[in-house]
């Protein structure tokens, strides 16, 4: 369970808590996520940080509960008070683009080839909206305008294959916000984008999120787009929240190892995009060979022989938290002055 | 599109017309002489008789004056006569045409109607035992040659319930019930792999659809799953179940000339069947022509339908 003093008082629009995530594969079941919890309120933008395979995306998509063969093996995600996981599956068809509306990593193939632009934003609006199709359309047209697309009467029938990746996000933008939901969660929508343009789409969300007054998740590897747009940050590693915290105090203070190598490597324009974060050395263990006890031990620079076993989630100042040993209310001083020697 | 319907049109005609002399030859070169085929059961023919039916028959020329022929007269829309009774072959053909088009249509929608909800549902239901049925029948499908499927048919239904194909074969508009009834069993012999072919290429593009991203789109705006499928990754997925049933009508047309044969229909198989036997060479070569024609046409038809149904196709082609 994280804690998260900021909003103690009031009840989170959303809360994951000991979310895990199994998958089964062909080598057997893998655990995609094994200890996610965050909680999100009215108009808050969190962000989730972390690098590829830490488990991301499959927290968005369990939300939905969009997982594509996945299972929700544990944990609660309670939205509004409601706990999703028990919910029935017309219950939540009726949450998903109403209340909670998604977009995703990949523009490029996230709308149907088949449909005009116009048919799906209004497929979007009918789906919850007792509305005629003019009616849908007039919105539809309303929604492209927000989103930047000019001509949008026109563009309505266009297909994606006519648009550009950086329109492409602009649509599924518009779409999302169809029902003007009041939580958007935005998993990488900037990845599969020019640098230019990313920008764009960013300071879009930003701006429609508050015309909007939406809860804003955005799932990202950059800890630049953190600084600028979020509130909170949730910062994950290997299927585990690893560190959380508001995001002035977690981007000048990290508390966790992981949180301070990130924030090392953030990019640079200058930095190649397909190798995200590579100033960490190594890599995310593979889902079915975890280390025992600390996930990020072998790549850590502080590690040291109680790395072997799980560390505590450690709860500090400010509604934080901090998954590791030296956070750890024990002496750790001696031990901290010589890292290095236990690794070898 | 109009030019690119033009331009299929016209590569069309070239296949027929190279489908049309190809036979020409091949029939040629097939052991057995109509001449002799003819006179043989008049005793003591001598080769004066022969010669003269040769003459008459046109089949004294060098071959390529008499391909030469044929396909002028065959532009003007003349086939030429039967061999075996001086009965114009266009008269033939459009006698029997309708009988094949119907018997073949009943196949075709017969294997489309099974199919699709087949392939829908093991999609749906994937690797459970409904799938692994349906799976197993598929493959027999595909793999049974359907005259066998008809001689099966043909003979246990004789076994087991002494049912036999009616004698009189009797048209849509004499006697419905009788027509269909007749026409029932062949079709479903004939549109057996057609069903089961459909059944499994739209199983797997269905699976293959429906872990795409923009299925998670559509269910991430809340549509049911009945909308998911129905229109969404049914429409996506309908492409290559297409192209499978243009080149399914090649196998259902080719097997009429048995099946017609097995139950006694009088179509165009039928026709060809026996003009073969009698190397009822005018015959035989119309009937080639309008199968060759049906199978370009058709296949043009589904052509056209891909740009129907997706947008890139269209615009590519234009
Ligand atoms: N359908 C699936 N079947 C099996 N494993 C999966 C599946 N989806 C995700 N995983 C695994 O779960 C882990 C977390 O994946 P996830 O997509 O959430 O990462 P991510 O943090 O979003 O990374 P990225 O930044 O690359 O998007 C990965 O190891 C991935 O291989
Ligand atoms: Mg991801």
């Amino acid at each position: 369970m994280w804690p998260n003093a900021e909003h103690e008082q009031t009840v989170p629009l959303l809360r994951v808590a000991d979310l895990r995530v199994e998958f089964d594969t062909a080598r057997g079941t893998v655990e995609a996520v094994n200890d996610i919890g965050f909680e999100v309120s009215a108009e808050q933008t969190v962000a989730i940080v972390g690098e590829s395979g830490s488990g991301k995306s499959v927290t968005a998509l369990a939300v939905l509960q969009l997982l594509d063969g996945g299972r929700i093996a544990n944990g609660q995600i309670v939205w509004d008070g409601q706990d999703l996981s028990a919910v029935d599956k017309s219950r939540m068809r009726g949450i998903r683009g109403e209340d909670i509306a998604m977009i995703f990593q990949d523009p490029m193939t996230s709308l149907d080839p088949l449909y005009s632009i116009g048919d799906q934003i209004v497929e979007a609006i009918r789906l919850h909206r007792k509305i005629s199709k003019t009616e849908a359309r007039d919105r539809a047209v309303e929604l492209l305008g927000q989103v930047g697309i000019p001509d949008a009467r026109t563009r309505l029938r266009a297909y994606p294959h006519e648009l550009s990746g950086g329109q492409r996000q602009r649509v599924m933008i518009a779409i999302a916000l169809a029902c003007a939901p009041r939580l958007l969660i935005a998993d990488e929508p900037t990845t599969a984008l020019d640098v230019t343009i990313e920008a764009q789409v960013l300071e879009l969300i930003r701006d429609l999120q508050r015309q909007y007054q939406m809860a804003l998740v955005l799932v990202t590897h950059d800890m630049g787009v953190v600084a600028e747009m979020a509130d909170w940050v949730v910062v994950c590693y290997a299927g585990q929240v690893v560190e959380q915290g508001p995001a002035g105090k977690l981007l000048t203070d990290p508390q966790h190892p992981y949180t301070e190598a990130l924030l090392t490597a953030i990019p640079t324009p200058e930095t190649d995009k397909s190798q995200p974060l590579g100033a960490i050395g190594g890599a995310v263990p593979a889902l079915h060979e975890m280390p025992p006890g600390c996930r990020f031990q072998p790549r850590c620079r502080h590690a040291w022989q109680d790395c072997t076993q799980p560390p505590p989630v450690v709860r500090l100042d400010g509604g934080r938290s901090s998954r590791c040993w030296l956070r750890a209310p024990a002496p750790t001083e001696s031990r901290r002055a010589e890292p290095e020697q236990e690794l070898a | 599109m109009t030019e690119y319907v033009i331009r299929r049109l016209l590569y069309g005609l070239l296949v027929v017309f190279l489908v049309t002399v190809f036979v020409f030859l091949a029939l040629r070169l097939i052991p057995g002489d109509v001449v002799r085929l003819q006179l043989a059961d008049a005793p003591g023919v001598t080769e004066e008789q022969v010669d003269r039916l040769a003459a008459e028959l046109g089949l004294n020329q060098p071959l390529f004056t008499q391909l030469g022929t044929f396909l002028a007269d065959a532009v003007r829309g003349d086939f030429g006569q039967s061999f075996q009774d001086g009965e114009q072959v266009t008269t033939l053909i459009g006698e029997r045409l309708p009988i094949t088009l119907q018997l073949g249509a009943m196949a075709v929608l017969f294997g489309v109607l099974a199919g699709i909800p087949l392939g829908v549902l093991s999609a749906v239901r994937r690797n459970s035992w409904l799938d692994q049925s349906l799976r197993l029948v598929s493959v027999a499908g595909i793999s049974i040659p359907n005259f066998w499927l008809g001689l099966l048919m043909v003979t246990y239904l004789a076994l087991l319930f002494t049912w036999s194909p009616p004698l009189v074969y009797q048209g849509p508009t004499e006697d419905l019930s009788s027509n269909l009834v007749h026409l029932a069993l062949p079709a479903l012999a004939l549109g057996t792999s057609t069903m089961a072919s459909i059944a499994r290429m739209l199983r797997s593009s269905l699976l293959e659809v429906l872990h795409s991203n923009f299925i998670r789109t559509v269910r991430a705006k809340g549509a049911s799953e009945l909308r998911v499928i129905g229109k969404h990754a049914m429409r996506n997925s309908v492409v290559p179940v297409f192209s499978i049933l243009g080149l399914q009508v090649g196998h259902i047309l080719g097997g009429t000339v048995i099946l017609e044969s097995i139950f006694g229909i009088p179509g165009m198989g039928m026709l060809i069947f026996e003009s073969v036997q009698m190397r009822d060479y005018p015959v035989v070569l119309g009937c080639v022509v309008v199968y060759g024609a049906v199978f370009v046409l058709i296949n043009l038809i589904v052509d056209v339908c891909y740009g129907v149904i997706d947008p890139r196709i269209r615009y590519a082609r234009t």
